[in-house]
């Protein structure tokens, strides 16, 4: 006896250190062996969960979590273990209930009353969590923070979009009521006095939050905390009390010597606020005044006092009060003076220089009068300020192509006479020449811009290059570059200065978009070159590690990394930490990570090269209907960085960044729908599942909607709603091809809908491949669905509608197209454009009579002469397809031809004057950019074509 | 021109233009989360009128009893902000916070030993090496720039608990410690 127990906890600590050590095969081993012995232990059960969970399996752990949560355990190592396992199940609901039945089974137990509170955090549960931490405020009234997370819990509660603005109220309330009872007046946290505060704010409840902070409490913590002071300055402004702050800041301003242009604002608001009534001349001479004496005592050491009477001139002259006209030029001569060699004159100056016409032309006056010079840095700096200054307010007619030419010459000569200045600077430094070459660049791609001429956007190329040869390290010089190679149709180029870019972590979501929007016409992956479809999940890693997503079931098995949700375990540390301040700013994080566009722009554009290159079949066909419907029901941020691209356009014109927008729209929201749509029809018709069976095959929980838009209306009906902001996003031929989408579904529905197996067979069918996966055996995939087999059905199948025309119009429609492109001088990428829509609507025929190929069900339903009517269509794809194709191809080989690259070369001939752009320099760019071309012309032509051969059937 | 305010975990969705520049690193998420879940009242953002970052500075407090202390983990400008004192008010701010709120006895940090610029403008503010840390940035064999580029000085500011600047030494430079014995 005692032998085989010692036995039995060797084998136990041998399965922990198997568990500990990352070797999870062998601690399933050993507690196989020890649950032969005691077969009911949980916790043996639980182990070995987490040791098959972190094998990547599925099926097993599940069974075993179900049997351990039905024992409801309250022993802690178990509820440990099985926390662990859950979430990587993403079965966080789960991991709530069964620590709440722990809790129920030991109320006084404070360990398992936190970690159920921490499950409803970790859950986005704040009612339980308010109601659990009022509770444990009563029971274990010797911590005094849970009050404080009541408080907080019922805030969030509070903030959260599905609850009605009447009980939001309450809420506040709710957690005004505990923390006013709470409070201490001893207490120094700022973290406390910020959620006193933000509840007092929310409740306009201005003259307690007044007290609170002229309290010596209150002014000792927010002379300390950036983020109470920040709200306290809400409060002031909302209260009221802006005088009062007036005088307060300029005491700051002139004794502690502050300089947060905070503290400048509350003055100018004190004096002459933006908006209301007009403010007296005296009021607004007396701030001119403070800010002068400001800025003679700061000199060139601050800008503050300057930039403030800047904007003070501004507020007066929006409210009629001039006394001297002549200020707000002088004021704008003398910052230039001032600052005109620091970077960031030209930004400080812009919400000044939009001038009426008399100023206006003694400013440019002014301005022309600078001579450039390059003699030292800081008057590099200065002329290139003024270049900036200029250009902005360059008028509609001065914006010719040839004028914009020479201007753009003109900087470049200035470029090569500066560079001398920064030639001993090391390799890693920035040279301080570079906004030359950008600002020359930015001037091109205007006149590409108006003329449509590829010449310009190939002089761009060569000097932005040769700037990227001496400023290596520019990442602005390459963001423009990759623009513009895009434009230029040689999106390898655009992609490989994208890569130095050393894009990592939370980039990925802000700036993916500048390789990877509209990717898909880019994708060689018909033809086996998958660059583009790892570029998409490479940058979607960074959802899956911080994503509280779920799974898609037993179809998603790649990474159980996915349910980790990084983000709640940073709340729970919070709450434990008592950093208030911090938890709704992560929630807001988490939401716009998880409910990213970009992420879902990237989503779909894999899809789409996904289908150009994988057999379709039911898995990727179920996989793909689950995963796009929950994305359908996210309400996405658009985190993208468009504002990092700097623009020098002239207020006139564009920016840069909408000039160099391919086929001039960004997909947005409305995209992303139209194409979550046409999609999401698709392979729902296609599926087998429907929602019943959904529900039971995914495992983990459902993703929290983050949307109470059209809850009312059925996902069908949602669907086929197509609205206007969502065409406005469309190119004309993705609005053709969306129409072509919607009328095949349409049509195709009604038999997609009858010969689909009913439920309990699909589900019969799934258990019986799930039980071996279980048994480690891999199910063949099969062609036509979940089932094989068609089933009979009583009622008479539908009457056979005949094709719609629009079908094979799109098709005709499409060819036209593309043969117009070819013979004028469009952009390439538009060509890439239509032929990849062509594609697309080939194997988007295929998805949907994929069913149909099934013959025993044709045969059973009377479908006969539907898949007659397919024929018709097919063929005419396949037609006008391979047509592209061959076109494409040939395209290519035209791209590689040294005519194509001469036209290159004699187009760039006159930048040759600076000796440092040779020819060869010059032919060797030209060739990168031919070459590219052939090599996305020619790969996408062989895609089509082999797709041609894979969709003949 | 510039507005002094918290660092947001949602700052990382604006920080492009500061941390593509290549002395700046872009750390995981959790990086950020942590500092924010523990010291958020280190970390800070400059930015202009119109919501830009110009930089940032992130910190925290650590230490025993002895050498309780505010440290300096990150601090950076987008260069086209560079040259306005925007880094020296960063320092000061996370200053007053080690001294004020954490009651440290200095601020220290850590920065390479080949970038002179960097450590004349600790200087500047008041700091002096106090060790140099053998291989602090890897040590993965050294490049052009030899054991400067890949050791780092440990320099250190003493703040008002320590009046008799204890924290510090005058000969700072000559005392050499592995990696491992500091972190």
């Amino acid at each position: 006896m005692y032998r085989s127990l010692l036995c039995s906890t060797r084998l136990f600590i041998t399965a922990l250190d198997a568990i500990d050590s990352g070797a999870n095969k062998s601690a399933v081993v050993s507690c196989n062996k020890l649950l032969k012995k005691y077969p009911k232990s949980d916790l043996l059960k639980a182990l070995k969960a987490l040791a098959l969970v972190r094998q990547q399996k599925v099926e097993e752990p599940i069974a075993l979590c179900d049997e351990v949560l039905a024992s409801k355990p309250t022993d802690e190592s178990t509820l440990n273990a099985m926390m662990l396992t859950l979430r990587q199940l993403g079965r966080h609901n789960d991991t709530v209930i069964m620590f709440e039945d722990a809790l129920k089974r030991q109320p006084q137990n404070e360990e398992l009353a936190l970690q159920t509170f921490y499950a409803y955090v970790r859950t986005g549960n704040w009612k339980s969590g308010q109601l659990l931490a009022t509770k444990m405020s009563k029971q274990f009234a010797h911590n005094d923070n849970y009050p404080f997370w009541a408080a907080m819990c019922a805030v969030l509660q509070a903030n959260d979009f599905s609850t009605p603005p009447a009980i939001r109220e309450v809420l506040y309330k709710l957690a005004h009521r505990i923390i006013a009872s709470a409070w201490k007046t001893l207490d120094g946290s700022a973290e406390r006095l910020h959620l006193y505060l933000t509840v007092l704010r929310e409740l306009k409840s201005h003259d307690e939050a007044m007290a609170l902070l002229k309290s010596e409490q209150g002014r000792v913590i927010c002379s300390r905390s950036l983020t109470c002071d920040e709200i306290r300055r809400d409060i002031v402004k909302a209260s009221g009390a802006v005088q009062e702050e007036g005088e307060a800041a300029k005491a700051r301003i002139l004794e502690q010597g502050d300089r947060n242009w905070l503290e400048f604002l509350s003055v100018l608001d004190a004096h002459c606020p933006t908006s209301g009534e007009k403010p007296l001349p005296e009021s607004v001479g007396q701030a001119r005044e403070f800010f002068v004496k400001v800025a003679e005592k700061d000199g060139k050491k601050d800008r503050s006092g300057l930039l403030a009477q800047l904007e003070l001139e501004k507020r007066a002259r929006a409210h009629g009060i001039i006394d001297d006209s002549s200020r707000l030029l002088a004021l704008l001569k003398c910052y230039l003076e001032t600052f005109g060699d620091k970077a960031v004159c030209y930004e400080d100056l812009l919400p000044y220089v939009a001038l009426d016409s008399e100023d206006l032309a003694q400013w440019t006056r002014h301005l022309q009068m600078l001579p450039p010079q390059t003699d030292s840095v800081q008057n590099i700096q200065r002329s290139i300020n003024v270049h900036k200054l200029l250009r902005f307010n360059l008028a509609q007619s001065e914006l010719a192509p040839n004028a914009e030419d020479a201007r753009a010459m003109a900087l470049i000569k200035q470029y090569f006479e500066a560079l001398p200045l920064g030639s001993e600077l090391p390799k890693t430094e920035l040279q301080p020449a570079d906004d030359l070459v950008i600002l020359a660049a930015q001037i091109f791609v205007n006149a590409y811009h108006i003329s449509q001429e590829d010449s310009y956007l190939h002089r761009a190329v060569i000097v932005l290059e040769y700037g990227l040869l001496k400023s290596a390290q520019s990442y602005k010089i390459r963001l423009l570059l990759i623009r513009i190679y895009r434009l230029l149709c040689a999106p390898q180029l655009a992609l490989e200065h994208y890569r130095q870019l050393g894009i990592k972590q939370v980039q990925h979501d802000t700036m993916s978009h500048y390789v990877l929007s509209r990717a898909s016409m880019f994708s060689l992956a018909a033809s086996g070159d998958l660059t583009y479809v790892s570029e998409c999940l490479e940058a979607s890693q960074v959802y899956l590690s911080n994503s509280q997503e779920v799974k898609a079931g037993r179809y998603e098995r790649h990474s159980t990394t996915t349910n980790t949700r990084k983000t709640a375990d940073f709340i729970v540390r919070a709450f434990q930490g008592e950093k208030y301040s911090q938890i709704a700013n992560f929630t807001e994080f988490e939401d716009r990570l998880d409910n990213s566009l970009a992420r879902d722009l990237v989503k779909m554009e894999h899809v789409r090269m996904r289908i150009t290159h994988e057999p379709i079949n039911a898995d990727l066909i179920d996989m793909e209907a689950i995963e796009l419907k929950f994305i359908f029901d996210r309400a996405h941020h658009d985190n993208r960085d468009m504002q990092v691209i700097p623009n020098y356009q002239p207020a006139s014109q564009g920016s840069f960044y909408a000039q160099t927008t391919i086929l001039e729209k960004d997909p947005g929201h409305g995209w992303l729908n139209a194409f979550l749509k046409v999609y999401i029809k698709a392979f729902k018709l296609a599926s087998d599942l429907d929602t019943t069976v959904e529900e039971k095959l995914l495992i983990g929980d459902r993703p929290k909607p983050s949307t109470t838009a059209d809850s009312g209306a059925s996902l069908v009906e949602r669907l086929s709603e197509l609205k206007q902001e969502e065409l406005d996003e469309l190119t004309p031929d993705e609005l053709a091809f969306v129409r072509y989408a919607t009328d095949l579904s349409n049509w195709l529905a009604p038999y997609h809908d009858f010969s689909r197996p009913p439920p309990a067979v699909v589900l019969a069918e799934a258990n019986k491949q799930s039980e071996l996966r279980a048994k480690g055996i891999n199910p063949p995939a099969s062609e036509a669905g979940v089932t094989n087999g068609a089933v009979k059905k009583e009622e008479d199948p539908p009457a056979i509608q005949e094709a719609p025309v629009s079908l094979i119009a799109f098709f005709d429609r499409m060819q036209d197209r593309f043969r117009q492109l070819v013979s004028s001088t469009a952009g390439l990428y538009e060509l890439l454009h239509v032929a990849t829509l062509a594609q697309e609507a080939l194997i988007l025929f295929t998805i949907e009579t994929l069913r149909f190929k099934n013959a025993s069900l044709v045969k059973m339903h009377k479908f006969g002469a539907l898949v007659q009517s397919f024929k018709g269509i097919r063929a005419r794809g396949l037609d006008v397809a391979s047509e592209i194709g061959k076109e494409l191809v040939k395209l290519g080989e035209a791209q590689c031809t040294a005519v194509k690259r001469a036209e290159i070369v004699d187009a760039c001939k006159d930048l040759r004057m600076h000796s440092q752009l040779t020819h060869e320099y010059i032919l060797d760019i030209a060739k990168k950019i031919t070459d590219s071309r052939k090599k996305v012309l020619d790969g996408v032509g062989k895609g089509v074509k082999r797709i041609v051969q894979t969709h003949t059937s | 021109m510039s507005i002094i305010r918290p660092f947001r975990a949602t700052d990382q969705f604006k920080f492009n233009n500061v941390n593509l520049d290549i002395w700046t690193e872009t750390y995981g998420i959790s990086f950020y989360l942590h500092y924010l879940s523990r010291w958020p009242d280190m970390c800070s953002v400059q930015e202009t009128p119109d919501g830009k970052i110009m930089g940032y500075v992130l910190g925290k407090a650590e230490g025993g009893r002895e050498d309780w202390h505010g440290h300096v983990t990150a601090i950076t400008v987008a260069p086209e902000y560079r040259r306005l004192g925007l880094a020296a008010s960063m320092m000061k701010f996370l200053e007053r916070v080690s001294d004020d709120v954490y009651r440290g006895l200095f601020v220290d940090l850590y920065v390479r030993c080949e970038n002179q610029i960097a450590i004349s403008m600790y200087e500047g503010f008041g700091y002096s090496v106090y060790r140099r840390v053998r291989e602090y940035y890897g040590s993965l064999g050294r490049g052009a720039g030899g054991a400067d580029e890949e050791d780092a000085f440990d320099m250190r500011k003493p703040l008002s608990r320590d009046p008799m600047r204890r924290s510090v030494r005058p000969n700072g430079r000559t005392m050499l410690v592995s990696a491992h014995d500091v972190s």
